[in-house]
């Protein structure tokens, strides 16, 4: 998979692709207005990363020239602007998700996944994990072939990790990404524990492996 | 002790001018008593040079007396020298009231004879007329006075009135609401220009102050996302680094906990800033129940481990006229502290009204003033896990639509109550 990633902090930048580039995408950095579209204009990616403000223009703009040029590469928008009305702006000019900087980067790269995975497959698909198998549409999850009841949040939860599985995500970005409003309110990362146990619990008695596996108390791990 | 201009004006005035008037008056008095007196010693001169005149030229013919006119005396010895000037005397009539006269006494020598010449001139009339005159001036003056303090205060009615504009629009100034402030720039008078050339001046400086910090915070708050954003991403890197260790994981966490929290108060700080500034339009309907609903669904389930019971009551349909994104972080921080801030086992109850959303929780009491409650970085406990803001922004928001806020704490229940505008429909 391809991704451009532009954004003009390069530290940021650096974190932004060592962390991709740990999963085998092809990373490509953009950190002005200019280089940007030249290789937007030049190359196809699956995927855009694309900051807002920029030095020499604005991501928007951007944005708009690229589904001008009738490019349909996936666009998530990253920006320290979190008013509403840039998100609104943002997806009006054809993003396909917006996230507001500071954000972790398992929240990035599980959305870069999701639109991938809306992109390449129209939808309606599953996930399938060592015996788990999630059907997304349904939100239903089996353990060789037995349901597993799972609450909206043990869910949310379990598919987070599954998508970034092998990956340490830690305890705080796993309670941003679990409240579905702005980051900024989302509760403490203080009892994603107790969520973890009750999955780990329900997990263990349909017959599934022990798969989820605890980083020092930083965060979890979905090893397969 | 401070009274207004008028009243002060009003009083100095009756203090001083009545006297003024009354010194006026008796200054006047004995100016016009001399006058008079002068005037009745002429006539009494004119009277007597006339009644020798017409003795002299009547030889026998003229009596020697009238009582009441005059008195010629013939032969009066040498060494008899009258004082020349008028004097009192009272005259006795038959059948009358005893009467005042002004009596001039002159020695006249003729032809190697002298007489004493004493002419009469009642003064009963002029004293009458003297009380007269004083009686009408005690009218006037008192006119006088009433006119010059009714004047007065007219005058000094219209002449403050710039004054009294400027102070009325100012009292209403209020920098946090960044409304620019008019103040009149030509009054007609010199001095209450000048006033309000310094006021605007002065509240001008205040403002751009005000601004400017308001500006620095805000920026302050956006420009510290980024570095923030880069130690979070750093540590997120370092968390699968393949030499993690334990002890390295202990420091990762405390760093990322660190930066979190430090994180969510610059976020919490700019919001604060933002509602300061009035960034957030209103004129929209938020739908109260739906919102209210949605968020507690997420509390529940996510703290289902930890509060054991939710009790919901919520009238459906309540709608506010509010900003949607302001009125759900206060929905969401209210609900946040009640579940967070609560007890194993414990419960929250949640009851929405078209006038009011009250929220019960069990918890630890709160230390210190509840009055501080809503204070910016004031904290109910010692806890590492709030940013000490999110109550203070709650009242920011209480406050931009003036909702009313009433915490209480009684035996492990508190109770957060806020009530909409009246007009809240």
């Amino acid at each position: 998979m391809k991704l451009l990633v532009i954004e003009d902090e390069p530290s940021l930048l650096a974190s932004i692709t060592r962390y991709f580039r740990k999963e085998q995408f092809l990373c490509e950095e953009a950190t002005n207005f200019a280089d940007a579209l030249h290789k937007m204009e030049d190359y196809q990616y699956d995927c855009i990363i694309l900051d807002i403000n920029l030095p020499g223009g604005s991501g928007l703009q951007l944005l708009k020239l690229l589904r001008e040029d009738s490019k349909n590469d996936g666009v998530i928008i990253i920006s320290a602007r979190d008013s509403l009305d840039d998100k609104v702006n943002g997806l009006d000019y054809g993003a396909d998700d917006y996230l507001t900087k500071p954000f972790h980067l398992p929240e990035l790269s599980a959305r870069v996944k999701s639109l991938l995975r809306r992109k390449y497959t129209n939808g309606a698909t599953a996930v399938d994990v060592e015996n788990l198998h999630i059907e997304l549409n349904a939100r239903a999850v089996t353990a060789a072939g037995q349901t597993v009841p799972l609450s909206k949040i043990e869910y949310d939860l379990l598919l987070f990790l599954v998508t970034n599985k092998n990956r340490v995500v830690s305890r705080q970005a796993i309670a941003e990404h679990l409240y579905d409003g702005p980051s900024d309110q989302a509760p403490g990362p203080e009892f994603v524990y107790s969520h973890i146990k009750n999955l780990k619990r329900k997990l263990k008695e349909k017959g599934c492996n022990e798969i989820i596996h605890t980083v020092y108390g930083l965060g979890y791990k979905l090893v397969v | 002790m401070s009274r207004p201009l008028q009243q002060k004006n009003t009083r100095i005035l009756l203090n001083w001018l009545p006297l003024v008037m009354l010194a006026g008056s008796v200054f006047f008095y004995f100016l016009m008593r001399g006058h008079i007196l002068h005037m009745q010693e002429q006539q009494l001169h004119l009277k007597q040079t006339n009644i020798w005149r017409a003795f002299l030229n009547s030889p026998g013919g003229m009596p020697l007396s009238i009582r009441g006119e005059y008195d010629i005396l013939p032969d009066v010895p040498l060494s008899f020298r009258p004082t020349d000037r008028p004097r009192d005397t009272v005259l006795q009539f038959a059948g009358c009231p005893s009467e005042a006269f002004s009596v001039l006494t002159s020695r006249v020598d003729s032809k190697g004879r002298s007489y004493l010449v004493t002419t009469y001139i009642s003064s009963t009339e002029v004293t009458h007329l003297m009380i007269k005159i004083a009686l009408a001036e005690a009218l006037i003056f008192l006119l006088l006075l009433a006119a010059v303090v009714i004047v007065n205060r007219r005058i000094s009615n219209r002449l403050w009135s710039p004054f009294y504009a400027t102070m009325d629009t100012i009292r209403r100034y209020d920098v946090r609401q960044n409304k620019p402030l008019h103040l009149a720039a030509d009054t007609t008078v010199e001095e209450f220009d000048r006033l309000n050339q310094t006021l605007t001046s002065l509240i001008d400086n205040v403002d751009h102050a005000y601004r400017n910090q308001k500006q620095f915070t805000e920026n302050a708050a956006h420009e510290l996302q980024t570095p923030l954003a880069i130690i979070r991403s750093k540590v997120e890197l370092m968390m699968e680094g393949p030499g993690l260790n334990e002890e390295m994981a202990q420091l990762l966490g405390e760093i990322s906990d660190a930066n979190e929290r430090l994180s969510q108060m610059s976020r919490n700080l700019l919001l604060l800033t933002r509602i300061e500034n009035g960034q957030y339009p209103e004129g929209e309907i938020v739908q109260l129940s739906r919102m209210v609903e949605k968020q507690i669904g997420f509390f529940r389930d996510y703290y289902e481990n930890e509060v054991a019971e939710t009790r919901v009551d919520i009238e459906s349909d309540v709608q506010l006229a509010a900003n949607a994104s302001l009125i759900e972080i206060l929905v969401n921080n209210l609900l946040r502290n009640a579940y967070l801030h609560n007890v194993p086992g414990g419960y929250v109850q949640i009851q929405l009204s078209r006038t009011q959303l009250l929220i019960e929780n069990s918890g630890p009491p709160i230390e210190g003033d509840p009055e501080r409650l809503f204070d910016r970085f004031k904290k109910g406990r010692e806890d590492n896990r709030t940013t000490g803001l999110g109550l203070a922004l709650v009242h920011q928001i209480g406050q931009l639509y003036r909702y009313r806020l009433y915490y209480s704490y009684h035996s492990g229940i508190h109770q957060l109550r806020v009530r909409f505008q009246p007009d809240a429909f």
